[in-house]
Protein backbone atom coordinates (compact mmCIF):
# COMPACT_ATOMS: atom_id res chain seq x y z
CA UNK A 1 0.00 0.00 0.00
CA UNK A 2 1.48 3.21 -1.20
CA UNK A 3 1.77 6.74 1.42
CA UNK A 4 -1.63 7.84 2.11
CA UNK A 5 -1.70 12.02 1.38
CA UNK A 6 -5.74 12.05 2.52
CA UNK A 7 -7.52 9.83 4.72
CA UNK A 8 -10.96 10.25 5.96
CA UNK A 9 -12.82 8.15 9.35
CA UNK A 10 -16.03 8.08 9.80
CA UNK A 11 -16.53 11.50 8.60
CA UNK A 12 -19.40 13.30 9.33
CA UNK A 13 -20.90 16.98 8.85
CA UNK A 14 -24.55 18.10 9.92
CA UNK A 15 -25.31 21.56 9.56
CA UNK A 16 -27.27 23.06 12.17
CA UNK A 17 -28.93 19.71 13.54
CA UNK A 18 -30.81 20.00 10.46
CA UNK A 19 -29.05 18.65 7.27
CA UNK A 20 -26.66 16.02 7.45
CA UNK A 21 -23.91 16.94 4.34
CA UNK A 22 -22.19 14.33 4.68
CA UNK A 23 -22.47 11.14 6.84
CA UNK A 24 -20.05 8.36 7.79
CA UNK A 25 -17.32 9.25 5.12
CA UNK A 26 -14.50 6.59 4.98
CA UNK A 27 -12.12 7.27 2.22
CA UNK A 28 -8.54 6.91 1.17
CA UNK A 29 -5.90 8.83 -1.37
CA UNK A 30 -2.60 7.46 -2.06
CA UNK A 31 0.65 9.68 -2.98
CA UNK A 32 0.58 9.88 -6.58
CA UNK A 33 -3.00 9.16 -7.18
CA UNK A 34 -5.26 11.34 -9.49
CA UNK A 35 -8.90 10.57 -7.32
CA UNK A 36 -11.90 11.52 -8.96
CA UNK A 37 -14.46 12.77 -5.95
CA UNK A 38 -18.28 12.03 -8.04
CA UNK A 39 -21.55 12.62 -7.19
CA UNK A 40 -24.58 14.62 -8.20
CA UNK A 41 -25.31 18.11 -7.19
CA UNK A 42 -26.00 18.84 -3.80
CA UNK A 43 -24.42 15.49 -2.78
CA UNK A 44 -22.12 16.65 -0.02
CA UNK A 45 -19.08 17.16 -2.41
CA UNK A 46 -18.09 20.80 -1.90
CA UNK A 47 -18.95 20.41 2.16
CA UNK A 48 -16.06 17.47 1.70
CA UNK A 49 -13.61 19.70 0.14
CA UNK A 50 -14.46 22.14 2.97
CA UNK A 51 -13.66 19.90 5.75
CA UNK A 52 -10.68 18.05 3.93
CA UNK A 53 -9.24 21.90 4.04
CA UNK A 54 -10.13 22.16 7.62
CA UNK A 55 -12.49 25.45 6.15
CA UNK A 56 -15.02 23.95 8.42
CA UNK A 57 -15.10 21.10 11.73
CA UNK A 58 -16.21 18.04 11.79
CA UNK A 59 -19.38 17.11 13.76
CA UNK A 60 -17.69 13.54 13.76
CA UNK A 61 -15.12 11.38 12.58
CA UNK A 62 -11.58 13.43 11.23
CA UNK A 63 -9.83 14.17 8.27
CA UNK A 64 -5.99 13.38 7.91
CA UNK A 65 -3.49 15.38 5.47
CA UNK A 66 -0.07 14.13 5.26
CA UNK A 67 -0.78 12.02 8.57
CA UNK A 68 -2.17 14.75 10.27
CA UNK A 69 -5.82 15.95 11.13
CA UNK A 70 -6.82 18.99 9.63
CA UNK A 71 -7.96 21.54 11.55
CA UNK A 72 -9.02 25.39 10.57
CA UNK A 73 -5.43 25.79 12.64
CA UNK A 74 -3.66 23.95 10.51
CA UNK A 75 -1.78 26.54 8.54
CA UNK A 76 1.08 24.69 7.83
CA UNK A 77 -0.52 21.83 6.24
CA UNK A 78 -2.65 24.06 3.96
CA UNK A 79 0.99 25.11 3.30
CA UNK A 80 1.37 22.49 1.20
CA UNK A 81 -1.68 21.77 -0.42
CA UNK A 82 -3.19 23.84 -3.45
CA UNK A 83 -7.45 24.84 -3.95
CA UNK A 84 -9.77 25.41 -6.98
CA UNK A 85 -12.81 26.76 -5.71
CA UNK A 86 -15.77 25.92 -8.30
CA UNK A 87 -16.57 29.37 -8.75
CA UNK A 88 -13.24 31.43 -7.82
CA UNK A 89 -14.12 34.70 -6.70
CA UNK A 90 -10.90 37.21 -6.38
CA UNK A 91 -10.76 40.99 -4.62
CA UNK A 92 -12.08 42.63 -8.56
CA UNK A 93 -9.61 45.39 -7.71
CA UNK A 94 -6.29 43.63 -7.75
CA UNK A 95 -4.47 42.69 -11.07
CA UNK A 96 -3.74 38.92 -11.91
CA UNK A 97 0.29 39.84 -10.63
CA UNK A 98 -1.35 41.69 -7.55
CA UNK A 99 -3.20 38.35 -7.07
CA UNK A 100 -0.91 36.28 -7.39
CA UNK A 101 1.50 37.97 -5.01
CA UNK A 102 -0.72 38.62 -2.38
CA UNK A 103 -1.08 34.85 -2.96
CA UNK A 104 2.25 34.07 -2.87
CA UNK A 105 2.53 36.63 1.07
CA UNK A 106 -0.64 34.28 2.47
CA UNK A 107 2.31 31.39 1.91
CA UNK A 108 5.18 33.30 3.68
CA UNK A 109 6.78 32.85 0.12
CA UNK A 110 9.73 35.47 0.02
CA UNK A 111 9.88 38.56 -2.50
CA UNK A 112 12.05 36.70 -4.93
CA UNK A 113 10.43 33.02 -5.32
CA UNK A 114 7.09 35.04 -5.30
CA UNK A 115 8.43 37.05 -8.67
CA UNK A 116 9.82 34.41 -10.18
CA UNK A 117 6.62 31.99 -9.96
CA UNK A 118 4.06 34.38 -10.91
CA UNK A 119 5.74 35.56 -13.74
CA UNK A 120 6.04 31.90 -14.81
CA UNK A 121 2.37 30.79 -13.69
CA UNK A 122 0.65 33.89 -15.70
CA UNK A 123 2.81 32.43 -18.50
CA UNK A 124 1.52 28.93 -18.54
CA UNK A 125 -1.86 29.58 -17.76
CA UNK A 126 -2.26 32.09 -20.89
CA UNK A 127 -2.89 35.37 -19.13
CA UNK A 128 0.28 37.43 -19.86
CA UNK A 129 -1.47 39.43 -21.90
CA UNK A 130 -3.95 40.61 -19.27
CA UNK A 131 -1.71 40.18 -16.19
CA UNK A 132 -2.30 44.14 -15.45
CA UNK A 133 -5.63 44.11 -16.13
CA UNK A 134 -8.55 44.49 -13.15
CA UNK A 135 -10.19 40.54 -12.59
CA UNK A 136 -13.28 42.63 -12.88
CA UNK A 137 -13.13 42.40 -16.06
CA UNK A 138 -12.61 38.89 -16.88
CA UNK A 139 -14.50 35.95 -18.23
CA UNK A 140 -15.36 32.48 -16.73
CA UNK A 141 -12.49 30.94 -18.35
CA UNK A 142 -10.02 33.81 -17.51
CA UNK A 143 -11.03 33.54 -13.77
CA UNK A 144 -10.58 29.38 -13.65
CA UNK A 145 -7.42 30.11 -15.07
CA UNK A 146 -5.73 32.92 -12.37
CA UNK A 147 -7.54 30.51 -9.97
CA UNK A 148 -5.58 27.55 -11.49
CA UNK A 149 -2.08 29.65 -11.27
CA UNK A 150 -3.22 30.78 -7.65
CA UNK A 151 -3.47 26.87 -6.80
CA UNK A 152 -0.21 26.42 -8.06
CA UNK A 153 1.56 29.19 -6.25
CA UNK A 154 3.40 27.59 -3.24
CA UNK A 155 3.82 24.14 -5.80
CA UNK A 156 2.10 22.37 -3.44
CA UNK A 157 2.11 18.11 -3.04
CA UNK A 158 -1.44 18.15 -3.25
CA UNK A 159 -3.91 19.94 -5.60
CA UNK A 160 -7.88 20.26 -4.81
CA UNK A 161 -10.16 20.85 -7.24
CA UNK A 162 -13.87 21.49 -6.91
CA UNK A 163 -15.91 21.14 -10.15
CA UNK A 164 -12.72 22.87 -11.98
CA UNK A 165 -14.63 22.45 -15.71
CA UNK A 166 -17.71 23.60 -14.62
CA UNK A 167 -18.94 26.83 -17.09
CA UNK A 168 -16.36 26.68 -19.00
CA UNK A 169 -16.77 26.33 -22.90
CA UNK A 170 -15.30 23.09 -24.36
CA UNK A 171 -12.16 24.18 -25.20
CA UNK A 172 -11.78 25.50 -21.78
CA UNK A 173 -12.72 22.47 -20.29
CA UNK A 174 -10.46 20.27 -22.44
CA UNK A 175 -7.34 22.73 -21.64
CA UNK A 176 -8.12 22.25 -18.13
CA UNK A 177 -8.22 18.64 -17.87
CA UNK A 178 -5.38 18.15 -19.89
CA UNK A 179 -3.23 20.45 -17.86
CA UNK A 180 -4.66 18.54 -14.55
CA UNK A 181 -3.42 15.09 -16.36
CA UNK A 182 -0.17 17.20 -16.46
CA UNK A 183 -0.15 17.61 -12.93
CA UNK A 184 -0.72 14.19 -12.00
CA UNK A 185 2.22 12.84 -13.35
CA UNK A 186 4.30 15.06 -10.13
CA UNK A 187 1.37 15.59 -7.89
CA UNK A 188 -1.58 14.14 -5.57
CA UNK A 189 -4.99 15.56 -7.05
CA UNK A 190 -8.39 15.82 -5.84
CA UNK A 191 -10.80 16.69 -8.06
CA UNK A 192 -14.61 16.79 -7.96
CA UNK A 193 -16.98 16.16 -10.34
CA UNK A 194 -20.87 15.28 -11.43
CA UNK A 195 -19.00 15.23 -15.17
CA UNK A 196 -18.69 11.79 -15.63
CA UNK A 197 -16.54 11.57 -18.86
CA UNK A 198 -14.21 14.04 -16.84
CA UNK A 199 -13.45 11.97 -14.19
CA UNK A 200 -13.00 8.98 -16.89
CA UNK A 201 -10.84 10.68 -18.65
CA UNK A 202 -8.39 11.80 -15.85
CA UNK A 203 -8.66 9.79 -12.77
CA UNK A 204 -6.64 6.75 -11.64
CA UNK A 205 -9.24 6.55 -8.40
CA UNK A 206 -12.79 6.96 -7.75
CA UNK A 207 -15.01 7.52 -5.11
CA UNK A 208 -18.40 8.34 -5.25
CA UNK A 209 -20.61 9.84 -2.63
CA UNK A 210 -24.76 10.18 -2.91
CA UNK A 211 -27.01 11.96 -0.14
CA UNK A 212 -23.65 12.59 1.84
CA UNK A 213 -22.76 8.57 2.13
CA UNK A 214 -19.48 7.79 0.55
CA UNK A 215 -20.80 4.63 -1.68
CA UNK A 216 -17.63 3.35 -3.82
CA UNK A 217 -13.77 4.48 -2.89
CA UNK A 218 -11.39 2.58 -5.42
CA UNK A 219 -9.89 2.25 -8.90
CA UNK A 220 -12.40 3.01 -11.89
CA UNK A 221 -11.28 -0.20 -13.10
CA UNK A 222 -12.80 -1.70 -10.38
CA UNK A 223 -16.18 0.20 -10.05
CA UNK A 224 -16.71 -0.73 -13.94
CA UNK A 225 -16.36 -3.97 -13.48
CA UNK A 226 -19.09 -3.60 -10.75
CA UNK A 227 -21.37 -2.74 -13.17
CA UNK A 228 -20.02 -6.14 -15.79
CA UNK A 229 -23.90 -6.63 -17.20
CA UNK A 230 -22.89 -9.33 -19.96
CA UNK A 231 -23.70 -6.91 -23.32
CA UNK A 232 -22.29 -6.57 -26.08
CA UNK A 233 -23.61 -3.36 -28.46
CA UNK A 234 -23.30 -3.54 -31.85
CA UNK A 235 -23.92 -0.80 -34.51
CA UNK A 236 -24.62 -2.44 -37.90
CA UNK A 237 -24.88 -1.89 -41.78
CA UNK A 238 -27.05 -4.06 -44.14
CA UNK A 239 -30.23 -6.11 -43.30
CA UNK A 240 -30.03 -7.34 -39.48
CA UNK A 241 -33.03 -9.21 -39.88
CA UNK A 242 -31.64 -12.17 -40.21
CA UNK A 243 -28.77 -11.95 -37.66
CA UNK A 244 -31.35 -11.62 -35.30
CA UNK A 245 -33.15 -14.83 -36.33
CA UNK A 246 -30.11 -16.44 -35.78
CA UNK A 247 -29.26 -15.09 -32.50
CA UNK A 248 -32.82 -16.25 -31.24
CA UNK A 249 -31.70 -19.58 -31.92
CA UNK A 250 -27.89 -19.38 -30.57
CA UNK A 251 -27.80 -21.67 -27.17
CA UNK A 252 -25.28 -18.30 -25.45
CA UNK A 253 -27.49 -15.68 -26.41
CA UNK A 254 -29.73 -14.78 -23.07
CA UNK A 255 -31.77 -12.06 -24.79
CA UNK A 256 -31.32 -8.75 -27.12
CA UNK A 257 -32.82 -5.69 -28.31
CA UNK A 258 -32.84 -3.42 -31.38
CA UNK A 259 -31.73 0.05 -31.33
CA UNK A 260 -33.08 2.24 -33.94
CA UNK A 261 -32.48 0.79 -37.34
CA UNK A 262 -28.98 -0.53 -36.70
CA UNK A 263 -28.07 -1.02 -33.49
CA UNK A 264 -28.63 -4.15 -32.12
CA UNK A 265 -27.72 -4.80 -27.97
CA UNK A 266 -26.78 -8.87 -27.30
CA UNK A 267 -26.82 -10.01 -23.74
CA UNK A 268 -24.55 -13.51 -23.64
CA UNK A 269 -24.77 -16.21 -20.75
CA UNK A 270 -22.82 -14.93 -18.22
CA UNK A 271 -20.38 -17.87 -18.00
CA UNK A 272 -19.39 -17.25 -21.20
CA UNK A 273 -16.04 -15.16 -21.07
CA UNK A 274 -16.17 -11.53 -23.01
CA UNK A 275 -13.25 -12.00 -25.26
CA UNK A 276 -15.45 -15.44 -26.35
CA UNK A 277 -18.38 -13.84 -26.74
CA UNK A 278 -17.24 -10.95 -28.71
CA UNK A 279 -15.46 -13.31 -31.16
CA UNK A 280 -18.82 -15.59 -31.60
CA UNK A 281 -20.51 -12.04 -32.09
CA UNK A 282 -18.39 -10.95 -35.34
CA UNK A 283 -18.15 -14.46 -36.94
CA UNK A 284 -21.88 -14.10 -36.76
CA UNK A 285 -22.20 -10.66 -38.53
CA UNK A 286 -19.88 -11.93 -41.19
CA UNK A 287 -21.29 -15.19 -41.65
CA UNK A 288 -24.79 -12.86 -42.34
CA UNK A 289 -22.39 -10.60 -44.81
CA UNK A 290 -23.47 -7.47 -42.59
CA UNK A 291 -20.74 -4.07 -42.09
CA UNK A 292 -19.69 -4.48 -38.46
CA UNK A 293 -19.79 -0.09 -38.07
CA UNK A 294 -19.02 -0.38 -33.90
CA UNK A 295 -18.58 -3.09 -31.26
CA UNK A 296 -18.44 -2.12 -27.88
CA UNK A 297 -19.03 -3.62 -23.98
CA UNK A 298 -21.37 -1.42 -22.42
CA UNK A 299 -19.40 -2.40 -19.11
CA UNK A 300 -16.63 0.22 -20.23
CA UNK A 301 -18.82 3.15 -19.31
CA UNK A 302 -18.64 5.13 -16.22
CA UNK A 303 -21.85 6.16 -16.60
CA UNK A 304 -23.57 3.00 -16.46
CA UNK A 305 -21.40 1.88 -13.36
CA UNK A 306 -22.13 5.47 -11.57
CA UNK A 307 -25.63 5.35 -12.27
CA UNK A 308 -25.99 1.17 -11.09
CA UNK A 309 -24.36 2.48 -7.69
CA UNK A 310 -26.65 5.14 -7.70
CA UNK A 311 -29.82 2.40 -8.16
CA UNK A 312 -27.85 0.09 -5.21
CA UNK A 313 -27.56 2.51 -2.94
CA UNK A 314 -30.99 3.80 -3.55
CA UNK A 315 -32.49 0.25 -3.52
CA UNK A 316 -30.36 -0.12 0.00
CA UNK A 317 -31.87 2.85 1.27
CA UNK A 318 -35.42 1.58 0.76
CA UNK A 319 -34.82 -1.72 2.39
CA UNK A 320 -32.80 0.54 5.54
CA UNK A 321 -36.38 2.35 5.47
CA UNK A 322 -38.67 -0.73 5.48
CA UNK B 1 26.65 35.91 16.24
CA UNK B 2 24.21 37.74 18.60
CA UNK B 3 22.99 39.94 15.70
CA UNK B 4 22.53 37.31 13.31
CA UNK B 5 20.47 35.39 16.12
CA UNK B 6 18.12 38.60 16.10
CA UNK B 7 18.13 39.00 12.30
CA UNK B 8 16.68 35.08 12.30
CA UNK B 9 14.10 35.64 15.32
CA UNK B 10 13.00 39.13 13.31
CA UNK B 11 12.94 37.34 9.94
CA UNK B 12 10.86 34.30 11.30
CA UNK B 13 8.50 36.79 13.07
CA UNK B 14 8.13 38.69 10.11
CA UNK B 15 7.32 35.24 8.78
CA UNK B 16 4.65 34.58 10.94
CA UNK B 17 3.51 37.82 10.34
CA UNK B 18 3.10 37.56 6.66
CA UNK B 19 -0.72 36.44 6.42
CA UNK B 20 -1.74 39.07 8.66
CA UNK B 21 0.09 41.85 7.12
CA UNK B 22 -0.85 41.17 3.93
CA UNK B 23 -4.64 40.58 4.00
CA UNK B 24 -4.40 43.70 6.35
CA UNK B 25 -2.60 45.38 3.35
CA UNK B 26 -4.80 44.54 0.98
CA UNK B 27 -8.00 45.36 2.56
CA UNK B 28 -6.83 48.66 3.04
CA UNK B 29 -5.34 49.40 -0.54
CA UNK B 30 -8.75 48.30 -1.60
CA UNK B 31 -10.98 50.42 0.69
CA UNK B 32 -8.83 53.79 0.04
CA UNK B 33 -9.16 52.67 -3.94
CA UNK B 34 -12.93 52.65 -3.17
CA UNK B 35 -15.55 55.21 -4.32
CA UNK B 36 -16.69 55.27 -0.86
CA UNK B 37 -13.56 56.19 0.32
CA UNK B 38 -13.25 59.39 -2.42
CA UNK B 39 -16.95 60.10 -1.87
CA UNK B 40 -16.93 60.55 1.85
CA UNK B 41 -13.42 62.84 1.67
CA UNK B 42 -14.56 64.88 -1.01
CA UNK B 43 -17.63 65.57 1.05
CA UNK B 44 -15.97 66.09 4.15
CA UNK B 45 -13.19 68.49 3.18
CA UNK B 46 -15.95 70.43 0.97
CA UNK B 47 -18.12 71.11 4.57
CA UNK B 48 -15.41 71.61 6.71
CA UNK B 49 -14.27 74.44 4.42
CA UNK B 50 -17.18 76.00 4.22
CA UNK B 51 -18.14 75.95 7.67
CA UNK B 52 -14.57 76.75 9.12
CA UNK B 53 -14.79 79.87 6.80
CA UNK B 54 -18.40 80.63 7.54
CA UNK B 55 -17.29 80.98 11.04
CA UNK B 56 -14.55 83.28 10.55
CA UNK B 57 -16.27 86.69 11.78
CA UNK B 58 -18.40 84.82 14.57
CA UNK B 59 -16.77 81.58 15.65
CA UNK B 60 -14.60 80.38 18.58
CA UNK B 61 -11.69 78.07 18.02
CA UNK B 62 -13.60 75.57 20.59
CA UNK B 63 -17.01 75.94 18.82
CA UNK B 64 -15.66 75.26 14.90
CA UNK B 65 -13.11 72.36 16.36
CA UNK B 66 -16.32 70.74 18.19
CA UNK B 67 -18.69 71.22 15.44
CA UNK B 68 -16.25 69.80 13.07
CA UNK B 69 -15.25 67.24 15.21
CA UNK B 70 -19.37 66.30 16.23
CA UNK B 71 -19.73 65.37 12.56
CA UNK B 72 -17.58 61.96 12.89
CA UNK B 73 -20.30 61.14 15.42
CA UNK B 74 -23.20 61.91 13.81
CA UNK B 75 -22.56 61.93 10.15
CA UNK B 76 -19.39 60.22 8.88
CA UNK B 77 -20.09 57.44 11.59
CA UNK B 78 -22.37 56.40 8.96
CA UNK B 79 -19.67 55.81 6.33
CA UNK B 80 -17.78 53.78 9.47
CA UNK B 81 -20.73 51.92 10.19
CA UNK B 82 -21.60 50.96 6.24
CA UNK B 83 -17.55 49.78 6.03
CA UNK B 84 -16.97 48.70 9.28
CA UNK B 85 -20.41 45.86 9.27
CA UNK B 86 -19.50 44.55 6.15
CA UNK B 87 -15.78 43.51 6.56
CA UNK B 88 -16.17 40.01 7.20
CA UNK B 89 -20.12 39.11 6.48
CA UNK B 90 -19.76 40.25 2.95
CA UNK B 91 -16.61 37.90 2.15
CA UNK B 92 -18.28 34.90 3.41
CA UNK B 93 -18.06 32.43 0.87
CA UNK B 94 -15.57 31.83 -1.80
CA UNK B 95 -13.63 35.18 -1.54
CA UNK B 96 -13.01 33.89 2.55
CA UNK B 97 -12.58 30.85 0.99
CA UNK B 98 -10.07 31.32 -1.57
CA UNK B 99 -8.03 33.35 1.31
CA UNK B 100 -8.60 30.71 4.33
CA UNK B 101 -7.82 27.86 2.03
CA UNK B 102 -4.19 29.07 2.22
CA UNK B 103 -1.51 29.31 4.88
CA UNK B 104 -3.73 31.33 7.20
CA UNK B 105 -5.31 30.91 10.53
CA UNK B 106 -8.74 32.18 11.32
CA UNK B 107 -6.83 34.54 14.02
CA UNK B 108 -4.38 36.15 11.10
CA UNK B 109 -7.98 36.90 8.73
CA UNK B 110 -9.56 37.98 11.58
CA UNK B 111 -7.47 40.37 13.09
CA UNK B 112 -6.11 41.56 9.70
CA UNK B 113 -9.44 42.69 9.18
CA UNK B 114 -9.89 44.25 12.60
CA UNK B 115 -6.25 45.99 11.61
CA UNK B 116 -7.10 47.10 8.74
CA UNK B 117 -10.81 48.76 9.41
CA UNK B 118 -9.08 50.47 12.69
CA UNK B 119 -6.27 51.75 10.28
CA UNK B 120 -8.36 52.77 7.90
CA UNK B 121 -10.68 54.80 10.20
CA UNK B 122 -8.22 55.95 12.10
CA UNK B 123 -6.10 57.30 8.47
CA UNK B 124 -9.30 59.31 7.46
CA UNK B 125 -9.78 60.76 10.72
CA UNK B 126 -6.41 61.70 10.83
CA UNK B 127 -6.48 63.45 7.17
CA UNK B 128 -9.62 65.46 7.75
CA UNK B 129 -9.01 66.42 11.49
CA UNK B 130 -5.64 67.83 10.43
CA UNK B 131 -7.32 70.19 7.82
CA UNK B 132 -9.65 71.12 10.21
CA UNK B 133 -7.18 72.10 13.04
CA UNK B 134 -5.64 73.61 10.45
CA UNK B 135 -8.28 75.56 9.36
CA UNK B 136 -9.57 76.26 12.46
CA UNK B 137 -6.37 77.63 14.45
CA UNK B 138 -6.52 80.75 11.82
CA UNK B 139 -9.73 81.81 13.57
CA UNK B 140 -9.07 84.92 15.88
CA UNK B 141 -11.11 83.82 18.73
CA UNK B 142 -8.69 81.34 20.00
CA UNK B 143 -10.29 79.61 23.18
CA UNK B 144 -8.29 76.54 23.21
CA UNK B 145 -5.27 74.80 25.06
CA UNK B 146 -2.99 72.94 23.14
CA UNK B 147 -3.69 69.82 25.61
CA UNK B 148 -6.84 70.18 25.32
CA UNK B 149 -7.52 69.84 21.71
CA UNK B 150 -5.40 66.65 21.69
CA UNK B 151 -7.64 65.69 24.17
CA UNK B 152 -10.47 66.23 22.07
CA UNK B 153 -9.06 65.04 19.23
CA UNK B 154 -7.70 61.91 20.47
CA UNK B 155 -11.40 61.20 22.43
CA UNK B 156 -13.28 61.09 19.08
CA UNK B 157 -10.68 59.07 17.51
CA UNK B 158 -11.02 56.17 20.84
CA UNK B 159 -14.57 56.78 20.03
CA UNK B 160 -14.55 55.93 15.98
CA UNK B 161 -12.34 53.07 17.15
CA UNK B 162 -14.64 51.78 19.18
CA UNK B 163 -17.04 52.05 16.64
CA UNK B 164 -14.62 49.97 13.77
CA UNK B 165 -14.53 47.43 16.32
CA UNK B 166 -18.19 47.50 17.25
CA UNK B 167 -18.63 47.43 13.31
CA UNK B 168 -16.51 44.39 12.49
CA UNK B 169 -16.99 42.82 15.53
CA UNK B 170 -21.08 42.31 14.33
CA UNK B 171 -19.60 41.33 10.47
CA UNK B 172 -18.28 38.35 12.05
CA UNK B 173 -21.15 37.48 14.67
CA UNK B 174 -24.16 38.41 12.35
CA UNK B 175 -24.97 36.22 9.08
CA UNK B 176 -25.08 39.05 6.54
CA UNK B 177 -24.04 42.89 6.06
CA UNK B 178 -27.36 44.31 5.53
CA UNK B 179 -28.45 42.62 9.12
CA UNK B 180 -24.80 43.68 10.23
CA UNK B 181 -24.80 47.69 9.09
CA UNK B 182 -28.97 47.98 10.88
CA UNK B 183 -27.76 46.40 13.60
CA UNK B 184 -24.81 48.82 14.15
CA UNK B 185 -26.97 51.60 13.32
CA UNK B 186 -29.20 50.94 15.92
CA UNK B 187 -26.60 50.15 18.64
CA UNK B 188 -24.77 53.53 17.84
CA UNK B 189 -27.55 55.97 17.61
CA UNK B 190 -29.15 54.39 20.66
CA UNK B 191 -25.43 55.02 22.57
CA UNK B 192 -25.78 58.46 21.13
CA UNK B 193 -28.91 59.20 22.28
CA UNK B 194 -30.53 56.86 24.33
CA UNK B 195 -27.51 55.75 26.80
CA UNK B 196 -27.87 59.27 28.24
CA UNK B 197 -31.35 59.46 29.15
CA UNK B 198 -31.24 55.70 30.78
CA UNK B 199 -28.26 56.97 33.25
CA UNK B 200 -24.81 55.93 30.86
CA UNK B 201 -24.10 59.02 29.66
CA UNK B 202 -20.42 58.55 30.36
CA UNK B 203 -20.60 55.66 27.48
CA UNK B 204 -22.68 57.86 25.27
CA UNK B 205 -21.08 59.83 22.21
CA UNK B 206 -23.51 62.04 22.48
CA UNK B 207 -22.53 63.57 26.04
CA UNK B 208 -18.88 63.66 24.94
CA UNK B 209 -20.04 66.06 21.99
CA UNK B 210 -21.76 68.05 24.42
CA UNK B 211 -18.73 67.71 26.36
CA UNK B 212 -15.89 69.19 23.63
CA UNK B 213 -16.06 72.60 23.98
CA UNK B 214 -14.94 72.31 27.25
CA UNK B 215 -12.15 69.82 26.49
CA UNK B 216 -10.80 71.79 23.76
CA UNK B 217 -10.65 74.79 26.51
CA UNK B 218 -8.31 72.65 28.21
CA UNK B 219 -11.37 70.87 31.06
CA UNK B 220 -10.47 67.46 31.97
CA UNK B 221 -12.42 65.76 34.58
CA UNK B 222 -12.75 62.45 36.05
CA UNK B 223 -15.65 61.30 33.55
CA UNK B 224 -13.75 61.97 30.91
CA UNK B 225 -11.08 59.18 32.22
CA UNK B 226 -14.58 56.89 32.65
CA UNK B 227 -15.30 57.11 28.97
CA UNK B 228 -12.17 56.83 28.10
CA UNK B 229 -11.98 53.11 30.09
CA UNK B 230 -15.37 52.52 28.34
CA UNK B 231 -14.97 52.81 25.39
CA UNK B 232 -11.30 51.06 25.43
CA UNK B 233 -13.69 48.24 27.08
CA UNK B 234 -16.19 48.06 24.91
CA UNK B 235 -13.77 47.87 21.78
CA UNK B 236 -11.47 45.22 24.01
CA UNK B 237 -14.62 42.95 24.47
CA UNK B 238 -15.47 43.31 20.90
CA UNK B 239 -12.57 42.33 19.51
CA UNK B 240 -11.88 39.19 21.56
CA UNK B 241 -15.36 37.93 21.87
CA UNK B 242 -16.44 38.07 18.31
CA UNK B 243 -12.25 36.58 17.29
CA UNK B 244 -13.32 33.49 19.48
CA UNK B 245 -16.86 33.34 17.85
CA UNK B 246 -15.03 33.41 14.29
CA UNK B 247 -12.42 30.58 15.68
CA UNK B 248 -15.41 28.56 16.54
CA UNK B 249 -17.91 28.99 14.13
CA UNK B 250 -18.15 27.29 10.35
CA UNK B 251 -17.94 29.76 7.80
Amino acid sequence: MGQRVIEMDNLTKIFGEKLIAVNNVNLAVEKGAIFGFLGPNGAGKTTTIRLLLGLIRPTAGEVRVFGERMTPESSSLRRRMGYLPTNPRFPSKMTPITYLDFVGKLFRLGREVRMERLSSLIRSVGLLGDSSREIAGFSTGMVTRLGLAAALMNDPELLIFDEPTSGLDPAGRKSTLDLIAELGKEKTIFVSSHILSDIDRICTDVGVISEGKGIFSGSIKDMKKRTRSHVVRLELEGDAGKFCESLRATKWVAGFETRGGFGVDITFDPVMPMADAIREVTNLVSAHGLDLISISSSTSSIEDAFMELLRDEESRGFLRAG
Amino acid sequence: MKSRVGSSEQASRREALGPFWAIARADLKGLFRSRITYGWLLAAVFIEVVTTLGSRSNGTTSSVVTSGLSDYIYVWSLVIIGLAASSVSSEVGELADSILSKSVTRFDYVLAKFASRVAYTLIGFSVLTALLVGLTLRLEADDYTVLGLASAILLIALTLVMLTTLGVGLSIVLPNSVTAIVTLLLLWYSMTIFFPVIGLGLLSPGSLVSNLPDIVKGAWNWGNWETVAGFVAISGASTALSSAYFYMKDI
